[in-house]
């Protein structure tokens, strides 16, 4: 027998054939790809170029980062993949190349790898990066936004370029690469910032009456309609609720995200606007709330394990939205809800007690057992 | 998406790929006479047995060679007739090293020699106990614990259910299988024993699904048996675990750290039932059992009748020796089984199967930091936190590791098999609950 060539392993030996880290990253690519195709469709290459740029820069600064800090290049399992996906799909589809290429760049290094890499991050790293990009200086470049199909008025591959105009503090002009400004591509405002800005007309609440071919109400609000199915401004990745939620599904059907957090973030966002009558349809179709429940809340490091931790943070998601749109009118509240929870899972995960099989008076809370001291400390036993 | 069965189970677990084809219609036959046996002196869970034999000395086919005087042990007979060569140290399947009887088998071997039969009906319950510890019987599925100490639950705890598992979730095993299609009567006579045993009114035998063949055969065999029934589960991993089985069937739930006499429940294997048949009827002790060599790395894959303290090699010889390119040898089942360097290793009680891997069926990878999936939660039958435990273990926070139920796992391994950052739960969750025990002695 060719004995020295058997393999010693602890048991198991066998393996589930398709559990592995890519197969899961490769779903969730997988199920963006709808939503992809569709901002591709409403703002134009812009999107191509921008998820282009994210993901080169994504790879390129894990590549330079996991060299300098003497780790194992991981490109294989595609989650510096994703996260450049996710992270160009929060942004305007008129950012410019050069600020996605830093927040790619702080996502991949800043955001996950000086944690300690793809594990052991404490925020999602995609989430993390557009927030440092919006409370930073560059903030400006990822504040506007343009209505859909404004490509029509110049040219579907031409790259759009943005600059500060000066003199009018704040105020984004949009050009072409060649300098020529984009005729009436005022910053288009966001569902949300339209709800921020003033009452809501019955209309809106009533549903869809599409005026002429664009979908948009007489008050110039998007319908219920044009908002669920992608024509409006926004994000390039948050604009149709409706791929969002196949491309949801779709990772829920793999067994890759839990059902119960894109469930209880909406549901309990839902509820709440449902209460309070704060417009909850409309509300529900806005801004980034799909993206982010079926997309970001659901990243596996960031959320927590258990199954009751798991509806605790989803609802915890879900109040503190409603908590930052209703009194703070903040059209951010999906990201910093995120953000917030984020690290509260880790407390979730420690605190919260999972009832063993059989066990007849359960805990709430975990306790740790009581060892007979001293609980030997790595240190202790080098000594 | 898994589809609900419509047979009993249990919450969690995997369906691993089964390959039980390769031999379960494979008949049990008689392996050789190794040129050697080497039996341990210790094959149970329990205090040491001390040799009763010593080099030279002659034994027969079923002498006892090994006993303790303590209760928690289980003594060991000679598997053949023939004459000691020396008591020695040798590496066991589990990798430590053991004590163990060699002996040099005669030419010829004698038949075993039925002794005069008892009538099963009339035995009392301390008798079966006292057959059980004669015989040296052991937990057959793998586990080796004393049969006999099973036998006696505490008195404040009747025992009202005998549950035969006939499941054999293992994926590649079909010895138990084997056994209930080609002895489903002495089946049935041992189960009879284990509920006069534990005066149980009422006996089960649990079989998955996937054989439905032997649930015909059980069921024929019972006849008019009003108290025993043949009860269909769902194929899936780790159905024949003590407290998956009791709950599946009965919908009762053994509370952690507690044996399943707390829910008035008794779980025996297949193999374990028929030997207790066997010890009772004929005074036969536990020196042979019936065992799966299979894996796409044997040639012959069947089902053997083999004597305890055969090497490995000369039952993989027995099956036609190697097929193609060896890269795992496994004793036992693949979920729970022992990998060996080599195939020096001789079967003992415990031993359901010897499994040879081709590289196609390995699937290892260099262990990747938890990515918090929660896979794990979702399989483990026990609904522990198999990835905190092997995060605290690894940092060597035993309290830690305790909290998240390090003494609570069985060691099924669904977590690990599941794992997409191929993370090796069961070598954590080992190492934490030798800690926990050794910080508990202080």
């Amino acid at each position: 027998m060719a004995e020295n060539k058997m393999q010693v392993t602890v048991s198991p030996h066998l393996h589930a054939k398709d559990e592995t880290i890519s197969r899961a990253m490769r779903d969730v690519l997988i199920a963006l790809v709808p939503a992809a195709v569709w901002a591709l469709i409403v703002f134009g290459m812009n999107v191509v170029y921008i998820i282009a740029v994210s993901c080169i820069t994504a790879a390129l600064s894990e590549v330079i980062m996991r060299k300098i800090l003497g780790r194992k290049i991981t490109l294989g399992d595609y989650s510096a993949m994703v996260t450049a996906v996710l992270f160009a799909f929060l942004l305007p589809p008129t950012t410019p190349l050069w600020v996605v290429a830093i927040g790619a760049f702080i996502a991949v290094a800043l955001c996950k790898e000086i944690f300690g890499g793809l594990g052991k991050n404490v925020f999602n790293p995609a989430l993390l990066a557009r927030f440092l990009l919006w409370i930073s200086p560059l903030g400006l470049y990822t504040a506007k936004f343009v209505k859909p199909f404004f490509w029509r008025e110049s040219n579907f591959f031409t790259p759009v370029a943005t600059s500060i105009s000066e003199g009018a503090a704040g105020r984004v002009v949009y050009k072409t690469l060649a300098g020529n400004p984009i005729a009436d591509v005022v910053s288009a405002a966001t569902p949300l910032s339209l709800l921020k800005s003033g009452k809501m007309l019955p209309e809106i609440i009533a549903g869809p009456t599409p005026v002429g071919s664009t979908w948009v109400t007489s008050s110039g609000r998007p319908s219920l309609g044009s908002l669920f199915l992608g024509l409006k401004s926004g994000c390039i990745g948050e604009v149709s609720v409706l791929l969002l939620l196949i491309g949801g599904l779709y990772l829920i059907y793999r067994g890759t995200v839990d059902w119960r957090i894109p469930v209880g973030i909406i549901g309990s966002f839902f509820l709440l606007t449902l209460i309070t009558w704060y417009h909850p349809v409309y509300n529900l179709f806005s801004g980034g709330l799909f993206l982010g429940a079926f997309f970001m809340a659901t990243d596996w490091v960031t959320s927590p394990v258990t199954r009751r931790g798991k509806w605790l943070y989803a609802v915890g998601i879900g109040a503190t939205i409603f908590i930052l749109r209703f009194w703070y009118f903040r059209p951010e509240g999906v990201m910093i809800a995120i953000l917030i929870w984020n690290p509260l899972a880790i407390l979730i995960d420690r605190y919260v007690a999972v009832p063993k099989f059989g066990e007849v008076k359960a805990p709430v809370f975990n306790k740790l057992p009581a060892l007979p001291e001293p609980v030997p400390k790595a240190a202790e036993k080098k000594t | 998406m898994a589809v609900k069965s419509e047979y009993a189970t249990f919450k969690g677990g995997i369906h691993p790929p089964y390959n039980k084809e390769l031999a379960s219609s494979k008949s049990i036959r008689t392996a050789p006479v190794p040129a050697e046996v080497l039996i341990p002196l210790s094959q149970h869970i329990g205090a040491p047995n001390e040799a009763l034999v010593k080099a030279g000395d002659r034994v027969e086919l079923g002498q006892k060679i090994g006993a303790s005087e303590a209760f928690v042990s289980a003594p060991v007979h000679s598997s053949v007739a023939g004459t000691v060569k020396e008591i020695a140290e040798i590496t066991g399947f589990t990798g430590a090293k053991v004590k163990a009887v060699v002996i040099t088998p005669d030419e010829s071997q004698p038949d075993f020699e039925k002794k005069p039969g008892k009538d099963l009906e009339s035995l009392s319950d301390e008798e079966v106990r006292s057959i059980a510890k004669e015989a040296g019987l052991v937990g057959m599925g793998g586990a080796a614990f004393p049969t006999h100490v099973k036998l006696t639950p505490p008195k404040d705890k009747p025992v009202d259910m005998v549950i035969i598992n006939g499941c054999e979730c293992e994926p590649f095993l079909t010895c138990d299988h084997r056994l209930m299609l080609e002895r489903p009567s002495d089946l049935v006579a041992g189960l009879k024993l284990l509920m006069t045993a534990v005066k149980a009114k009422k006996g089960i035998i649990g079989i998955e699904a996937n054989k439905m063949d032997a649930v015909d055969t059980v069921r024929a065999a019972l006849g008019k048996e009003a108290d025993i029934s043949v009860e269909v589960l769902e194929v899936k991993y780790p159905e024949g675990a003590e407290k998956m089985l009791i709950s599946a069937l009965t919908g009762r739930k053994v509370p952690p750290g507690k044996l399943p006499s707390e829910v008035g429940c008794l779980v025996q294997n297949v193999g374990t039932a028929i030997a207790l048949y066997e010890a009772a009827a004929w005074g036969k002790p536990l020196y042979e059992r019936v065992l799966t060599v299979s894996g796409p790395g044997i040639k012959e894959p069947g089902n053997l009748l083999a004597r305890i303290g055969t090497p490995i090699s000369a039952l993989v010889e027995a099956c036609g020796g190697i097929k193609g390119e060896a890269a795992k040898l496994i004793m036992g089942g693949p979920m729970t089984g022992w990998a060996q360097p080599d195939s020096s290793a001789p079967i003992v009680k415990g031993t359901s199967g010897i499994l040879l891997f081709t590289p196609d069926l390995i699937d290892t990878a260099e262990e990747h930091e938890c990515v918090r999936c929660g896979k794990c939660l979702d399989v483990c039958p026990m609904f522990l936190l198999p990835n905190f435990i092997a995060q605290s273990a690894k940092r060597e926070l035993w309290d830690k590791a305790e909290m998240y139920g390090a003494l609570d796992c069985f060691e099924c391994g669904c977590c690990s098999f599941t794992c997409p950052a191929y993370i090796p739960h069961v070598s954590y969750v080992r190492k934490a609950k030798a800690e926990i025990a050794a910080l508990k002695k202080r």
